[in-house]
Parts: structure tokens; C-alpha cells; sequence
């Protein structure tokens, strides 16, 4: 083994595509340093201040009745968010993909639009619209019927901020995929219904999959655009997340982190969920191209 | 009104049409128009009166300056991110990859907290910065910095990762068999190529650092002048009943991200045209 | 001897690219790599070029006797055209012609008109005069693989490495191409080193053939030596002589 021992590769001998290791740990040093100060910090600190008075101490508060109202009523949210933001979200993916009409890109813009917008913004364009002093303030008022500062109002602006996510995951997917076999399916007999169950709707499931994740995190965690229109009516518009803010500002940090601690486990699963979809996504993504021939290569 | 159909037309379309119309009709138009005809009834006046406000052209420096800053911060660390978990191997690469979206999987007013926690004074890295370096983060603009560097830099990430896994080796390769040294490459073949991911991740993260609000108002402090938000500022018109200012100022920062929008579109546009992929697809 | 390499070896893994391969490439000699996908072919190029290198301290390289194997790519000066013309998609073809020269150190660096004439005449030479203000992207396959050969061309690269270099073009202008490409070797006389995996390709325009296969040298030779006597029964079943007889 002499000749190898003998053997020292010269540093000017590298790869034309590889950095130096300086560039290498500099780089890496500096980007996972960057998401770890930024990113794993804040997740532990919650867990750290949930648990600063023990288990006892973070049990508590996640008994008292206005942190389950508050569950409750985030659950409900989503509960009506996810399905309506789903449904219309492929209702919309379908419409723009298989045919062509005036205004679609429009409509793809207007679609859009919600991530664009501060949820602040959002929260203040349904005050404009249900608001005291809205388009159909004296309306409601006279009919005793309240949007804002109700639960209504928590729904529509939650509707509003989570709106697009949905149809941004389904329609690239349903862009890529054709509809070959939809075409299939129909000179086969098969009716729309059928077709759409059977074959539109397994063919963009992990996009909807990946879409629905996403829609369900923000509709649970939703601040912004929820606390314009809350109004902060104990036991009635307070969400989860708009209750670690009261119980913050009431000096209740443990309680307050608790409850913070809960929407970080959801966060944690949605980005289990969204890394398995995304892969299963990728996945699906490459089936569809492998109708292109690979390139020769020796 | 006649619609071009592909030949062999597939069925549902005035269905599903009719849903999106009603779906996105009443959820976004709707409010849009309602924000448009609430801000015809106001004079032009009262509505200046409101934007150029003294306190809210404040908020401006803070939302829109540090939101430019943010970016800025987002695509450098971000970019030199997505090049280690493009380019190199190193141990945990898949959790940190999983950990780049946590900005967006974490609801913001928990980031605000957890940030505000980390950062007060008393804090876990709040404490070391004041006492070593006199540096104070929490209720300071360096703390809104923060937050905002923190929603944006999953944008940049993203936005860089595909296309850095797309510039194909074999240019880095050409460019060095032409006698490039690796810096040259990187300047002249690799970072062209990366710019239009760049620019666009910047953009997106400054979108969104613009109407941040949630993880922002913990740890901000509010103070008029100094920490306060834009998008605060419109929660305080409405509080006060001046449904004609917050929709001045609404409309303003609408108009802004709309101007973003088609920025970042015109700059993907171009890039494609350029690239040649207009074509193919 | 213009390319000579020595008993280099090359592993991927597990897998066996290139096993104690030698060869030699005489001055100006046009000389084709054959051999099917994973045969090693490419890898020979590739370590030629100094985009791969030996496994052991065995293997050498050299270039017109000097000792390169430890040297970098881009210290190499080896004229390198890929098989998918690898353009600078955000430069012109004049910029991408130009990349080489402007790559030099300052003080290796001709000057800016010096540059452009070079260009001009390069273009000239694979007849693209005109083009220089497009974008790879508005080229035919054919325009942009003479780009790729122009920008090559314009390091005054001591040999020109070509992988596959018609393999991504239609049969029309690959035959068209291949015939050009001879006509311009026999002008420059350039010590070349192409690889294929298309018999006839290799034995139309090439001097001599070698057929590799698993890593490792089947059989050396002019067209006619290698199709009257295949060396051994892989040789023959490749060329598909068997056959015939």
C-alpha cells in the first residue's frame, strides 16, 4: 500500500463543482445557525415557559372553562373553514385547469389576493362590510343579527386569510396532470360524479392533502385578521390564539404558554404532515413526468 | 359570452364555475368592493389626513423599513440556507429542512410570544445581549426587526431551494473547464442564475413582513413613534370609529402589496421569457 | 504523444466506472470513445478533463507529456462540450463565446476589443455570424451545440474534450453535424476525443476507435481493424458482426 500511503491528493485537485471547506462550514455554519437562533429557539422556550411551574402548572390553566371555550371555538373554525376553503378551492382548481374563459386570470388573481393583504386588512374589510358603520351595519342592527364581535365574524375573516391555500396546492397539480383519463373515464360511460370521485379527485389528493394542512394551521392560528373582528367577548369570540394574548397582557405567563404550547404541537404536526405530503407530492410529480425518456448517459 | 373549451369538452364547468363565482365572489370580492365604496364616500382630504398623519407615517419607517431590511437579512441567510441543504450533507439536514417552514406552521401571535420570551431583557438570548453588549432587542425596533425577519425567511428558502437543485452541474463544470475559478463561477454563472429566486423571495418576505402583525404587537411594545405597526394602526382607527381613516390607510397598504405582486410577476415573466421556458409549456 | 493516460481506475460507490484503463491519443488525431450506457466512456472524458479523478495514485493524465492529473479543471485548458451544449443560460451566445477569455486573471486577460474580434471570428468559424446578441434560448439544437464548440474553441484549448456531442440533436442535423465536425478537424487538426455510443457514428468521422466496456478497454483501433478483427466476443456482438457471417 506504499504507492497510496505515498499518495496525497494536492489541494489544487478538486471537484469543479465542489467548494472549498471553508466555504463549506462558513456557509453551513451560518444557515443553520441562522434557523436554529431563529427558529428551533422560540419553539423550546414556549415549552420551557409552559413547564417553568411543573405539569401541575401547565394543566391548570388548559382546565379553566375559558381556555376550553376557546379550544372549542377554534376547533369550530376550522371545522367550517377547511371544508368550504376545500371545496371551493378544487371547485375553482377545476374550473381554471380544464377550460378557458374570459376573466380566468382574473379570477386566478382574485384567488390570490388573501395572501397578499395583511390579515389586518382582511379583519377590516369585513368591519367595512358588517361593521356598526359597515355597508350592512343598519341592516344587521335593525334584524339583531351581529357578524363582528361575533362568531360569525371570526368564520368569515378566518375564511378570508386561509382562502387561497387550498386551490394554490390543487391547481399547479391539476396544471401538470392533464386529463387523458378523465376523457378515459368518460368515453367509458362514466358519469361526472363518478369520474370526478374516481379520478380527478386521486389524482390531486396529495396536493389537496398538502393544501388542507396548511389551511388547517392558519384557520387554527389565525391573530391578525381575527382579533380586528373578535371583538373579545369572553366565552364567545376569544380563540386560542387571541386567548394567549389576554392571558399574556392579564401577566398570566404560564397560563399563556400553556395554551401557546398546544398550537406548537399543532405546528409541529403540520410540519410533519406537510414534509410526508410534500414527499408523497414530489412523488406523484415525478410519475407524471417519467413519460419523458430519461437521457442516455454511459 | 362564449367559452373556448378544449374539444372533447369535460362536464361541469357552469357547476364548478358557479361554485368559485359564489366562493371567491363572497369571500373576496365582496370585501374588496365593500373597502372600494366605503373609500368613494371619503374626500381626498380625509383620506391624506389619515395617511400622512404624523404617527402613521411613523409606522411606516418601522413596516416598511424594517420589512425592507428583513428581507434583505432573509435572503442572505436564507439563500446561504438553501445552498447548504442543496449543496452539502451535514448530520440533522432533514430536520432542519422540515424546521424551515415553522414560520408558517406556528401561529404568529405564539411566534410573538416565544420571540418576545427569547429576546426581553430577562430572556434566554435577551439577557446576554443587554448585559454583554448593551443591546436591548424586546420593545425596541430591533425587536420588530426580529419578528420580521423570522415570518419572512421560510419565503426565501423556498424560493431559492428548487432552483439551486435545477442549475445543472454541468454549467458549474463548463464554466471551470473554460478556466473559471470557483468564485468566477459562482459570481457570473451561479448567482445570475439564482437571482430572479432571490429577488422573489425577497419580495414575498417583504410582503408579508409589511402586514405582519401577530408575532410583531408582543414583541414591538407598541410604542407610538417608535415600535408601532401600520397594521396596528388601523386596528387603533377602528377602535376610535374611524372606519374612513382605517380604510385609507387599508387601501394604501393594499395598494402596496398589489405593487409587489406584479412586481414579482413581471420578474418571473421576464425570466421565463428569457430562458426560453415560455415555449414548452 | 498529445493525451496520454495511465492505469487510472475510478469507482462510484460500488460501482466500477473505470478499471486500470491506458491510452494513448497521438497529435491531431480525431479519436472516438464507443461503447453502451455505463461502459466507462464518459468517465474516460471526464477525468481527461479533470471533472473526475483517478481513485489511486496509479492513475495519471497527461497532456503533451506534462503531468496534469493533479490539476483542476479549470487549470487544464481542455476544451470541454457537453452533450446538452451546458449555454450560460443569462448570457448571449457572444457572451458565452467570450466566457474563457473573461474568466482570465486581469493581468492573462486580452483586451475588450481583442475579446470582441475573437468572438467575431469564432462565430465565424462554426457559422453563426450575426447570432452574437441572442440568447441560447432562441437557438435550433444545432446552432447551440456550435456555440458550445465556438466558446471551447475560444480558450485556444491545448485538446478539445466532446461528450455525445450529437446526441441530443435530430438524425438530420446529426449527420450534417458529424460531417462538419470532421471537415473542422481536418482544418485545426486539433487533438479531439469524442465520445458516442453510435457505431457509426464513431467510425465515420473518427481516426481510430476504442470500444470500451464494465470500465475497461475492449479493442484499439482504425475502422477497418476493429470491424476485420474484433478482439474478443463482446467487440463482435456490439458491432453486430456475428451476423453477418
Amino acid at each position: 500500500m506504499s504507492a497510496i500511503a505515498q499518495f496525497s491528493p494536492s489541494r489544487a485537485r478538486v471537484h469543479a463543482t465542489a467548494d472549498p471547506a471553508w466555504v463549506r462550514w462558513g456557509v453551513t455554519f451560518l444557515g443553520v445557525g441562522f434557523a436554529a437562533a431563529f427558529l428551533a429557539l422560540p419553539l423550546g422556550v414556549v415549552f420551557q415557559e409552559a413547564f417553568r411551574h411543573g405539569a401541575g402548572g401547565f394543566l391548570a390553566p388548559l382546565r379553566d372553562t375559558s381556555t376550553r371555550s376557546a379550544i372549542g371555538l377554534t376547533l369550530l373554525v376550522a371545522a367550517i373553514v377547511v371544508p368550504v376553503n376545500t371545496i371551493g378551492g378544487l371547485a375553482a382548481a377545476w374550473a381554471t385547469c380544464r377550460f378557458r374563459f374570459p376573466g380566468r386570470r382574473l379570477l386566478l388573481a382574485l384567488i390570490e389576493m388573501p395572501l397578499w393583504v395583511s390579515p389586518v386588512v382582511g379583519g377590516l374589510l369585513f368591519m367595512l362590510l358588517f361593521g356598526r358603520q359597515g355597508w350592512f351595519g343598519a341592516w344587521l342592527i335593525a334584524h339583531d343579527v351581529s357578524i363582528v364581535f361575533a362568531a360569525p365574524g371570526v368564520v368569515l375573516a378566518t375564511l378570508f386569510v386561509t382562502f387561497p391555500f387550498v386551490a394554490r396546492c390543487v391547481i399547479p397539480q391539476m396544471q401538470a396532470q392533464g386529463f387523458a383519463e378523465e376523457e378515459a373515464a368518460m368515453t367509458l360511460g362514466a358519469s361526472a360524479w363518478r369520474v370526478f370521485w374516481k379520478v380527478t379527485l386521486p389524482k390531486v389528493k396529495w396536493g389537496m392533502t398538502y393544501g388542507i394542512i396548511l389551511c388547517n394551521a392558519r384557520s387554527m392560528g389565525e391573530f391578525g385578521a381575527v382579533s380586528v373582528v373578535s371583538g373579545y367577548i369572553r366565552g364567545q369570540t376569544i380563540t386560542m390564539p387571541l386567548h394567549v394574548e389576554i392571558r399574556y397582557n392579564e401577566y398570566q405567563t404560564t397560563a399563556a404558554f400553556a395554551v401557546a404550547s398546544l398550537l406548537c404541537l399543532l405546528a409541529l404536526a403540520t410540519l410533519l404532515g406537510k414534509t410526508w405530503s410534500e414527499r408523497r407530492l414530489a412523488r406523484a410529480f415525478r410519475a407524471g413526468a417519467e413519460a419523458i425518456p430519461a437521457e442516455a448517459r454511459s | 359570452m362564449r367559452f373556448r373549451r378544449p374539444r372533447r369538452a369535460l362536464p361541469g364547468f357552469e357547476l364548478a364555475l358557479a361554485a368559485t363565482l359564489l366562493w371567491a365572489g363572497v369571500l373576496v370580492a365582496l370585501p374588496f368592493l365593500g373597502l372600494a365604496g366605503k373609500m368613494a364616500t371619503v374626500t381626498w382630504e380625509q383620506v391624506w389626513a389619515s395617511i400622512a398623519d404624523p404617527r402613521v407615517v411613523a409606522s411606516y419607517r418601522i413596516s416598511f423599513g424594517l420589512a425592507l431590511v428583513a428581507a434583505l437579512l432573509d435572503v442572505l441567510f436564507g439563500g446561504m440556507l438553501a445552498w447548504a441543504l442543496v449543496r452539502y450533507h451535514f448530520p440533522g439536514k432533514r430536520l432542519v429542512d422540515a424546521l424551515v417552514d415553522l414560520p408558517f406552521a406556528l401561529p404568529t401571535a405564539v411566534a410573538g410570544l416565544a420571540l418576545t420570551a427569547l429576546y426581553a431583557p430577562t430572556g434566554l438570548l435577551g439577557k446576554p445581549l443587554n448585559d454583554l453588549f448593551g443591546i436591548q432587542v424586546a420593545y425596541t425596533p430591533l425587536g420588530v426587526l426580529v419578528a420580521l425577519v423570522f415570518v419572512g425567511f421560510p419565503f426565501t428558502v423556498r424560493a431559492v431551494q428548487p432552483v439551486l437543485a435545477d442549475v445543472s452541474a454541468d454549467l458549474e463544470e463548463a464554466a471551470a473547464c473554460l478556466g473559471a475559478t470557483r468564485g468566477y463561477v459562482f459570481r457570473r454563472v451561479v448567482l445570475p442564475a439564482l437571482f430572479p429566486a432571490l429577488l422573489t423571495g425577497g419580495a414575498l418576505a417583504f410582503g408579508r413582513a409589511v402586514g405582519e402583525f401577530g408575532s410583531v404587537v408582543f414583541i414591538s411594545g407598541n410604542l407610538p413613534f417608535r415600535t408601532e405597526i401600520t397594521p396596528l394602526l388601523i386596528i387603533v382607527k377602528l377602535e376610535q370609529f374611524d372606519y374612513a381613516g382605517a380604510a385609507s390607510i387599508g387601501s394604501l397598504m393594499i395598494l402596496v402589496s398589489l405593487a409587489i405582486l406584479l412586481a414579482v410577476r413581471a420578474i418571473e415573466e421576464r425570466q421565463r421569457r428569457r430562458l426560453g421556458l415560455g415555449e414548452g409549456i | 504523444m498529445s493525451i496520454a493516460v495511465r492505469s487510472v481506475s475510478k469507482n462510484f460507490g460500488r460501482f466500477a466506472a473505470l478499471h486500470d484503463v491506458s491510452l494513448e491519443v497521438a497529435e491531431g488525431e480525431l479519436l472516438a470513445l464507443l461503447g453502451p450506457s455505463g461502459s466507462g466512456k464518459t468517465t474516460l472524458l471526464r477525468v481527461m478533463a479533470g471533472l473526475e479523478f483517478p481513485d489511486d495514485a496509479r492513475g495519471r493524465v497527461f497532456f503533451h507529456g506534462r503531468d496534469v492529473t493533479d490539476q483542476p479543471a479549470y487549470q487544464r485548458r481542455a476544451g470541454f462540450v457537453f452533450q446538452h451544449y451546458a449555454l450560460f443560460p443569462n448570457m448571449t451566445v457572444a457572451q458565452n463565446v467570450a466566457f474563457g477569455l473573461d474568466a482570465r486573471p486581469r493581468r492573462h486577460r486580452p483586451p475588450k476589443a481583442e475579446i470582441r474580434a475573437r468572438v467575431e471570428h469564432l462565430l465565424g468559424v462554426v457559422q453563426l455570424e450575426g447570432l452574437g446578441a441572442r440568447f441560447p434560448a432562441q437557438l435550433s439544437g444545432g446552432q447551440r451545440q456550435r456555440v458550445a464548440l465556438a466558446r471551447a474553441l475560444a480558450i485556444e484549448p491545448s485538446v478539445l474534450l466532446l461528450d455525445e456531442p450529437f446526441g441530443a440533436l435530430d438524425a438530420k442535423v446529426r449527420k450534417e453535424l458529424r460531417q462538419w465536425i470532421r471537415r473542422f478537424h481536418d482544418r485545426t487538426r486539433i487533438t479531439s476525443v469524442f465520445v458516442t455510443h453510435d457505431q457509426e457514428e464513431a467510425f465515420e468521422i473518427a481516426d481510430r476507435v476504442v470500444i470500451l466496456d464494465k470500465g475497461g478497454i475492449q479493442q484499439i483501433g482504425t475502422a477497418r481493424e476493429v470491424r476485420g478483427g474484433p478482439s474478443t466476443p463482446f467487440v463482435t456482438e456490439f458491432l453486430g458482426l456475428g451476423e453477418n457471417i
